[in-house]
């Protein structure tokens, strides 16, 4: 592929982890509640009925907005944006115009620094089902209006990103941010929802609309790609558009053309007051911010003597991981040891079953008998690697998981078992000792087989060198 | 039978009049006025009530303000029986207080009017002469405040003038709070920065009474004022009172009769020991043309919702969405609400935007200032209520849109500010009710309820 100048922006949408709705009093986490139940003449846009602001979605809002480095405004409206769409109970959007929350903000990202243009608080339209098919195809759609007026953010980025990696990155980085603020439940399902602009060599700008995923994401941008290049080969224009990215073709097709800017017509809500965020107010909740992602990556570096590196793969992995890590640090105080295992073996078995480490059946006191048995030589790496996997499985302590399989050996036992072979290869022994390295590497290899593997080689490497030293 | 509030409430209190018994007359003589005038839009078959202060007085509600299990229609055909799940907190204030709900009245459809012509139900007529409008857009609710031969206070609804107008043109006393003064939750929207529920009675006590009850705050409503309620109807004297006349509310476009007839008015609060003096509100003549671009602007989005999905009228689902929901709308709106919706979509589209509806809205800032800097001199404001008494129904006909709404000249101004004013009748030009308005700072309705309550003791 020829170099192309790629410019990315995107537009991400947060569902806050609030109790109630972004303009009544309904729950806002409905889980599993029937269709439609979940509702109030408020969200389901009944004449007559009125909006409230929830005071805590504002909150969040601020705290978003102080942890990108973003300036807080201190008087902030709600707008009407309107526009006819069957999942909107209005047929226009509660959402912040002219001035949002936070502005002019930015995430460093290694030597590139992303630009946040806004954020801002608004409500969730209605979840519309499409009945055999999708938003191209479907014969009929159904309306969940649960979903209507579920408080979300709206993070809006400069088109700052020169690659789709370097967004997943980024959204990879955001993701853990507002987990760690605590304004965000990411095992909740659509809970963050990506629209992305790209543009390449100066040429029009196509928006693909809701994404989920940060997988998806990647991949319907580099399928952009793909797509306009090959057009620009053939010389053919690209036209302004919105697109919609097919998550099973991992492909986008044309939704509507867009010969202008929409037009939302937005006038301020007659209905909501402007919002005074006073100094007092965001200072007490800059008080209240949590460590930062970013923050804690750099504490756990230097309390922990851990390479920086490591650090971010478990802080970015999300904050229970990490707190799974410093709570397993305090029952055991190996840090290197249990950072080692989260990070090339925990991790892989978690991602493997698709769980995170929230939801599975890992626990800080039984995962840290793993890395000591380890470090006690009650077990051999390589066994308990085998063994990370039924822990992930079944939940069970490792030792009782070690004692079923009977096949731990000690120290002891690996000795006595490698005096057995030098005993018994009589020929090889002595080549050894005569300095003759294959001989090394058949002894080596009959203890792996009568150790069935629990030992490695380095291991008995040593004992043979520490007993045919002494024989001789 | 007894036709004053404050007897009836008397009379209730000592346990000399049967509630259920009234309650049954209440209903035939309805239907007979219904038959005559037409204020109603839907008559309730057996009204109740419960106890309190007010208990068993009849009410009626305009029918953009919503009512359980009564149909709401805001005066629109698109929402052909809606019955809503809810009652305004308005209408639960007065039940709270024992006020007994007897019937929806008829208006301009969603308000859209200075005449109640425009309307997809009934016309209400003028008692006075038939042949002519109640004015509106609270139309129904003044048509039957004066045509009522049995105690009774409206609910009625203001954006540009609705409650002033109609009360003008029947004779009849409107109060207009001030904006955030009763809660707007249950009111079908017009324009959600200027409506305001207030009341329409025979007597200035009968309107002041009923706003006592629908006053307060309303966490429901965000734009609801942290004020309590209070007795309006504890008139004072308005000797010393400060009035300021302005002299734009008297210009060229007033019916010189009209001005006579209220600077007679004047001249008796002059007699009362109030002192008047002349004096100018220069943003007057912007009123009409910020009021309508702010108005329509907001109608226009509270109106999208109407689409034929969840509530009201319905058809038979064909097509897709967007020619579903045009189809809906071709057919349940009437012509001035698609008027309105148009010229509404067109002032806050990109690219006008900014020349129309935040123009607008500066202008409006500027009627507030100059309310503001008046109210530092002077406790009220005394005009006309409307350039002109009732026209016919043939007259109406005959005004292009842009002379239909410049007849809300009067009104428009305080409904803005979102300043309390009170009609009140003050004479009559050719048989025909005079209003006089009264105007007064925020929150200060008492002000221009004991002027309206002077005024109407020297008639």
């Amino acid at each position: 592929m020829a170099e192309h100048k790629i410019m990315i922006g995107i537009e991400t949408h947060v569902q806050l982890n609030t109790k109630s709705k972004m303009f009544c009093s309904d729950r806002s986490e409905p889980g599993d509640a029937e269709p439609n139940s979940n509702t109030c003449p408020v969200c389901l846009g009944f004449p007559g009925s009125k909006p409230r602001i929830n005071r805590k979605a504002v909150e969040y809002g601020i705290l978003i907005g102080i942890a990108l480095n973003c300036r807080i405004n201190s008087n902030v409206f709600f707008s009407r944006k309107a526009y006819f769409y069957p999942d909107l109970s209005k047929n226009f959007q509660i959402t912040q115009y002219e001035i949002p929350i936070a502005e002019e903000g930015y995430v460093q990202m290694g030597d590139d620094r992303i630009g946040i243009t806004r954020v801002h608080v608004e409500e969730d339209p209605a979840r519309l089902i499409y009945q055999n098919g999708d938003i191209t195809s479907a014969e009929s759609v159904l309306i969940d209006y649960n979903r209507a007026g579920v408080p979300l953010a709206e993070i809006v980025t400069e088109p700052d990103f020169k690659s789709p990696k370097q967004v997943r990155n980024f959204l990879e980085r955001l993701s853990s941010v507002l987990e760690y603020l605590g304004v965000y439940d990411p095992a909740r399902e659509m809970s963050l929802r990506v629209d992305a602009n790209i543009s390449m060599d100066g040429g029009e700008r196509v928006e693909i609309k809701n994404i989920t995923g940060f997988e998806s994401v990647e991949k319907a941008l580099n399928y952009e790609i793909v797509r306009q290049s090959g057009m620009r080969r053939m010389a053919a224009t690209v036209q302004r558009e919105t697109r919609h990215f097919n998550a099973e073709l991992k492909t986008t097709s044309a939704l509507r053309k867009k010969e202008y800017e929409e037009d939302y017509g937005y006038i301020f809500d007659p209905d909501l007051p402007m919002v005074t965020l006073s100094e007092a107010h965001v200072s007490s909740i800059k008080a209240k911010m949590p460590e930062l992602p970013e923050q804690r990556a750099e504490r756990l570096s230097k309390e922990y003597g851990m390479d920086i590196s490591r650090a971010c793969v478990i802080v970015y992995n999300g904050k229970p991981m990490a707190d799974f890590f410093e709570t397993s640090v305090k029952l055991y105080n190996n840090p290197d040891g249990i950072s080692n295992w989260i990070v090339n073996y925990l991790m892989k078995s978690l991602n493997w079953r698709g769980e995170r480490i929230s939801n599975s059946k890992v626990r800080p006191n039984t995962f840290v008998e793993l890395v000591e048995m380890v470090d006690k030589n009650e077990i051999t790496e390589r066994y308990a690697k085998e063994l990370v996997k039924s822990y992930v499985d079944t939940g069970t302590s490792p030792r009782k998981l070690a004692e079923g399989e009977k096949v731990v050996l000690t120290e002891k036992d690996i000795v006595k078992i490698v005096s057995d072979i030098i005993v018994n290869n009589k020929k090889a022994s002595d080549e050894l000792k005569a300095g003759k390295k294959e001989a090394m590497q058949f002894l080596i290899g009959e203890a792996l087989k009568q150790t069935k593997r629990q030992a490695n080689p380095n291991e008995i490497r040593e004992i043979l060198t520490k007993l045919i030293g002494k024989s001789t | 039978m007894i036709t004053g509030v404050k007897e009836y409430i008397e009379e209730v209190r000592s346990g000399n009049l049967n509630v259920d018994d009234f309650a049954h007359e209440v209903v035939e003589r309805s239907k007979t006025i219904q038959k005559k005038y037409s204020p109603f839009i839907t008559l309730v078959e057996h009204p109740t009530s419960g106890n309190g202060r007010i208990k068993g007085l009849p009410i009626s509600v305009k029918d953009s303000i919503c009512t359980k299990g009564i149909m709401t229609t805001a005066g629109s055909k698109i929402l052909d029986g809606y019955v809503p799940p809810f009652d305004a907190t308005s209408v639960s204030n007065a039940k709270r207080d024992g006020g007994m709900v007897i019937g929806k009245t008829a208006m301009d459809e969603f308000g859209f009017g200075t005449f109640s012509t425009n309307c997809a139900y009934s016309i209400p007529r003028n008692p006075h002469d038939t042949s002519r409008s109640c004015g509106g857009s609270s139309g129904g609710a003044a048509c039957l405040t004066a045509a009522a031969d049995f105690p009774h206070i409206a609910i009625a609804q203001s954006t540009g003038g609705s409650i002033t107008a109609p009360a003008a043109f029947t004779g009849t006393v409107g109060i207009t709070p001030t904006y955030g003064r009763v809660s707007r939750y249950g009111l079908i929207d017009y324009s959600n920065s200027m409506d305001k529920i207030g009341t329409i009675g025979k007597t200035v006590y009968d309107a002041a009474l009923l706003l006592s009850s629908l006053s307060g705050y309303d966490r429901l409503d965000s734009t609801s004022a942290e004020i309590a309620s209070e007795d309006f109807t504890a008139f004072g004297s308005i000797k010393g009172l400060r009035v300021g006349i302005p002299k734009e509310y008297f210009s060229e476009g007033v019916d010189k009769r009209v001005a006579k007839e209220v600077r007679s008015g004047i001249e008796r609060l002059e007699s009362l020991g109030a002192s008047c003096e002349e004096v100018s509100l220069p943003m007057t003549d912007y009123g009409i043309a910020s009021y309508y671009i702010t108005a329509i602007s907001e109608a226009s989005t509270n109106l999208a919702r109407y689409c034929g999905l969840r509530y009201g009228m319905q058809k038979e689902i064909t097509g897709d969405f967007e020619s579903y929901f045009s189809s809906i709308r071709s057919t349940g709106f009437g012509q001035e609400a698609k008027r309105r919706i148009i010229l509404g979509t067109y002032a806050r589209m990109a690219g006008f935007r900014d020349a129309y509806y935040i123009k607008a809205l500066r202008i409006r800032t500027k009627i507030i200032n100059e309310f503001a800097a008046m109210f530092k001199k002077f406790d009220v404001l005394v005009a006309p209520s409307m350039p002109i008494i009732a026209p016919t129904f043939s007259e109406i006909e005959k005004l292009s849109p842009i002379k239909a709404y410049s007849m809300d000249i009067l009104t428009v101004p305080p409904n803005m500010a979102g300043i309390p004013h009170v009609s009140v009748p003050i004479g009559k030009v050719d048989s025909m009710p005079v209003g006089m308005q009264i105007m007064a700072a925020h929150f200060k309705e008492s002000d221009a309820i004991r002027v309206a309550a002077a005024v109407e003791g020297a008639r």
